[in-house]
């Protein structure tokens, strides 16, 4: 920058070259300068953490000293019973809750933009309003819904003559109330991103594929799905990575419970850290979790992705 | 921020307020974060900062003390009292809740003290573990005079404040022994004399009599343990042996002839019939309470003052005795918990800090009032000679309480070892029992896969 200078001062007399070159030396500084307060805080608040939990997580805290060890918490973890059980059970309600979660928001979508329905909006704010909902404050909601001997929904079956159902305390229970709970908390969120791209799809489309004879099936195979895709994509990312991180729905349902059949590798890590304060092992299990993320999200985009 | 908005990620609004347990939701992934900035802090703490807090004066200052429930209600109840002899010390007492409590204290000690209380009340199976993973994190309470008070307490409890004798981590307050609080009515229908029952095996028979004649339980337990209290009443059938999860060498003994003779107790409850389910913790405690599904409340001291509080219709109708023993003529007393006050090492305000805490914890006065307000025993001996704990009691139906819990606090007890790892242990143990209770396994089985894994997780010896 510096040689420019005193040839902008020989060149004042020129009003127009003046300004151009002015703007040629802020334009490069300038959104450095724009861009420097979100790359500090980011620094300061994500970069240094994340680089610093990686240090962690290879070391182990003995007597509140911190000893350097190596790989031994990643080994550790290959080895844990535990770390296997969190991530099968979250490998269920990602193979299982997240595809009928997404067919049903699917679903909820299409009937919400259906002109034959009345007071759309009406639907829209209710199906949506589970996610306004605290966390924990549903999560409390459900446990006490679904108590086994004091709950209402098992008090309701009992009227119709079936015997109480384990909601909380049996483990296969324990994994389906998980889902119905995820399920009725974030279905809405995800219908109202796939309505929003839903109504992006050319009614032309739909005009044109009435014309060769398509039905209201054919049309949404033929026609929706495509449209869909990319919000599909979102969806299925964003729910892929909200599973894997899972934590407050056990945590306040089940406590990872009954006998771990609710644990998350979210839930397990919170116990690492704060129920055991084995701060680098629960590091090494958030580093494990931030890989399986990531390997699983690039699988989704290159499967779901735009095919150019 | 997008990547925050992802459909069930609690993004970062959540994890900024609401601190710990939600901090490590918003970990992982594009969202490292939460943890990683607590945790990023623990190893500065670790480096010295623990320990910056300067005594200040013993009679001026302002303090903020955390505690739960009842217990705070109580030491708010003191202040007007303290004040009177110390004009110049201002206290907030602040109602943290249990068992948010642990969270808190956690993310404080491992921010190196940011944000602590001035004086903590914490939990004797907290205790350990902090001090030895927080370094500093206490003050050491010796060098402003806690050793003078020494001999002040029920036995065994000074050697959980100061392990090693010199260092004082903190100062006892509860002293809780193991009860048996029971729906006396109950068991007169069903024509049995619970002050006769001398064992374990005896009581169960007695439970098979009272749920054919009654139809209630004979007591409760969290089956799938939704809290970690749930393995309260196996720990008690382990104390009444004189074992525990470690021995005094800190070594692994949860798979001891004595835990699979307490926990065989429990599965044959169990497959009798005779256990409700508490699912669902205190509030499942609360309700079943309120029901009466279950005959006997095998919970320690401070559970009375809830019995009163929650079914003041009932009185007359309980009756509370020591339990009966493992084995015939095995011990009935046990001191299954207690709770302590201690100082932030980060606390600018140490010396007033422990004015507050030598007045709450070492006057007489203070405990019998605390005692009358919660029926919250302490760990005083001198409190016991106020005539408070020697009052018959209408609600128990004329039984002096006090008197039969001060017996089980003066009986020779074994000195239990909570250990840093005792938050794992008892992850193990609950997880073993909901094992036996909800899918019939095997008490040896699930309790030698339990120690096994304790033992190679925290890298301790396993002794059988």
């Amino acid at each position: 920058m510096t040689p420019s200078a005193p040839a902008a001062a020989v060149s004042r007399p020129s009003a127009p070259r003046l300004s151009a070159r002015r703007r040629g030396r802020w334009g490069t500084a300038a959104p450095y300068l724009f861009v420097l307060p979100a790359v500090l805080l980011f620094a300061g608040f994500k970069l240094y953490p994340i680089a610093w939990s990686f240090l962690l997580s290879l070391h182990r805290t003995v007597g509140g000293t911190e000893t350097f060890v190596g790989a031994d918490n990643y080994l550790r973890l290959a080895d844990d019973p535990l770390f296997w059980t969190a991530l099968r059970n979250t490998g269920v309600i990602l193979v299982v809750q997240v595809p009928l979660m997404l067919a049903l928001a699917t679903g909820l979508a299409v009937a919400l933009d259906s002109t034959l329905l009345r007071g759309r909006p009406v639907f829209r704010l209710g199906f949506f309003l589970p996610m306004v909902t605290g966390l924990v404050a549903y999560g409390i909601v459900f446990s006490v819904l679904l108590n086994e001997e004091y709950g209402l929904v098992n008090w309701l079956l009992g009227l119709v003559g079936i015997d109480p159902v384990p909601w909380l305390t049996e483990g296969l229970w324990a994994r389906i109330s998980l889902g119905l709970a995820l399920t009725w908390h974030y279905t809405g969120y995800n219908a109202v991103i796939l309505l929003a791209r839903l109504q992006t799809i050319p009614r032309e489309l739909y005009d044109a594929a009435a014309v060769d004879g398509a039905g209201a099936l054919g049309a949404f195979r033929h026609v929706t799905l495509p449209g869909l895709r990319p919000a599909l994509l979102l969806t299925t990312v964003l729910s892929t990575i909200g599973t894997l991180q899972l934590f407050d729905e056990p945590y306040v349902l089940t406590g990872g419970g009954p006998d771990n059949a609710t644990l998350t590798i979210g839930v397990y890590l919170y116990q690492n850290a704060f129920k055991y304060f084995d701060f680098g092992y629960a590091s090494a299990v958030a580093y494990a979790l931030t890989v399986l993320v990531g390997v699983l999200g690039l699988i989704q985009f290159r499967l779901l992705g735009e095919k150019s | 921020m997008t990547d925050q908005q992802s459909g069930r990620q609690p993004g970062r609004r959540q994890v900024l307020r609401g601190g710990g347990a939600l901090a490590a939701a918003g970990l992982g992934g594009l969202g490292l974060t939460g943890l990683t900035t607590l945790t990023g802090c623990s190893g500065s703490g670790d480096t010295g900062a623990g320990g910056s807090g300067a005594a200040g004066d013993p009679r001026k200052g302002k303090i903020t003390v955390w505690s739960w429930q009842g217990p705070a209600a109580e030491l708010k109840a003191l202040i007007p009292d303290f004040n009177k002899k110390y004009p110049d010390i201002q206290v907030t007492v602040e109602d943290i809740g249990n068992p948010a409590i642990w969270d808190k204290i956690t993310t404080g000690l491992a921010a190196g003290g940011q944000g602590l209380a001035d004086v903590l009340h914490i939990g004797v199976d907290y205790l350990p573990g902090y001090v030895e993973r927080f370094p500093g994190g206490l003050a050491d309470l010796a060098p402003l005079g806690a050793t003078a008070h020494k001999d002040a307490f029920a036995a065994g409890l000074w050697q959980t404040v100061s392990p090693d004798g010199k260092r004082v981590d903190a100062l006892p307050w509860e002293a809780n022994s193991a009860g048996f609080y029971y729906r006396h009515d109950l068991f007169e229908r069903a024509g049995v004399d619970v002050a006769a029952l001398q064992t374990w095996d005896e009581t169960i028979e007695a439970g098979k009599q009272l749920k054919a004649r009654t139809g209630a339980h004979l007591l409760g337990i969290d089956k799938p343990a939704s809290q970690p209290d749930a393995a309260n009443f196996f720990q008690m059938l382990l104390q009444l042996q004189g074992a525990f999860y470690f021995d005094l060498e800190g070594r692994v003994t949860l798979d001891s002839p004595e835990a699979v003779r307490a926990m065989t107790l429990i599965k044959t409850m169990n497959d009798a019939g005779l256990v409700s389910n508490l699912a669902g913790g205190w509030n499942a405690l609360m309700s079943s309470l309120k029901k009466g599904t279950a005959a006997v409340l095998p919970w320690p001291t401070w559970f009375g003052g809830i019995i009163e509080e929650q079914v003041p219709e009932e009185a007359g109708k309980w009756r509370v005795r020591l339990p009966p023993a493992v084995r015939r003529g095995g011990p009935t007393a046990a001191t299954v918990n207690s709770t302590h006050l201690a100082v932030a090492g980060s606390s600018k305000q140490q010396a007033a800090a422990w004015s507050f805490v030598e007045f709450a914890l070492t006057r007489p006065a203070s405990q019998v009032r605390i005692y009358r307000g919660k029926g919250i025993a302490p760990a005083l001996l001198k409190a016991y000679d106020d005539s408070v704990f020697h009052e018959p009691s209408a609600f128990f139906g004329g039984q002096r309480k006090g008197e039969i819990f001060l017996g089980a606090l003066k009986a020779p007890g074994s000195a239990v070892n909570y250990t840093a790892d005792y938050a794992r242990a008892l992850k193990l143990v609950t997880d073993a029992q909901s094992k036996v209770l909800l899918k019939g396994a095997d008490p040896a089985k699930v309790l030698g896969e339990a120690a096994s894994e304790l033992a190679r997780q925290t890298g301790r010896k396993n002794v059988r």
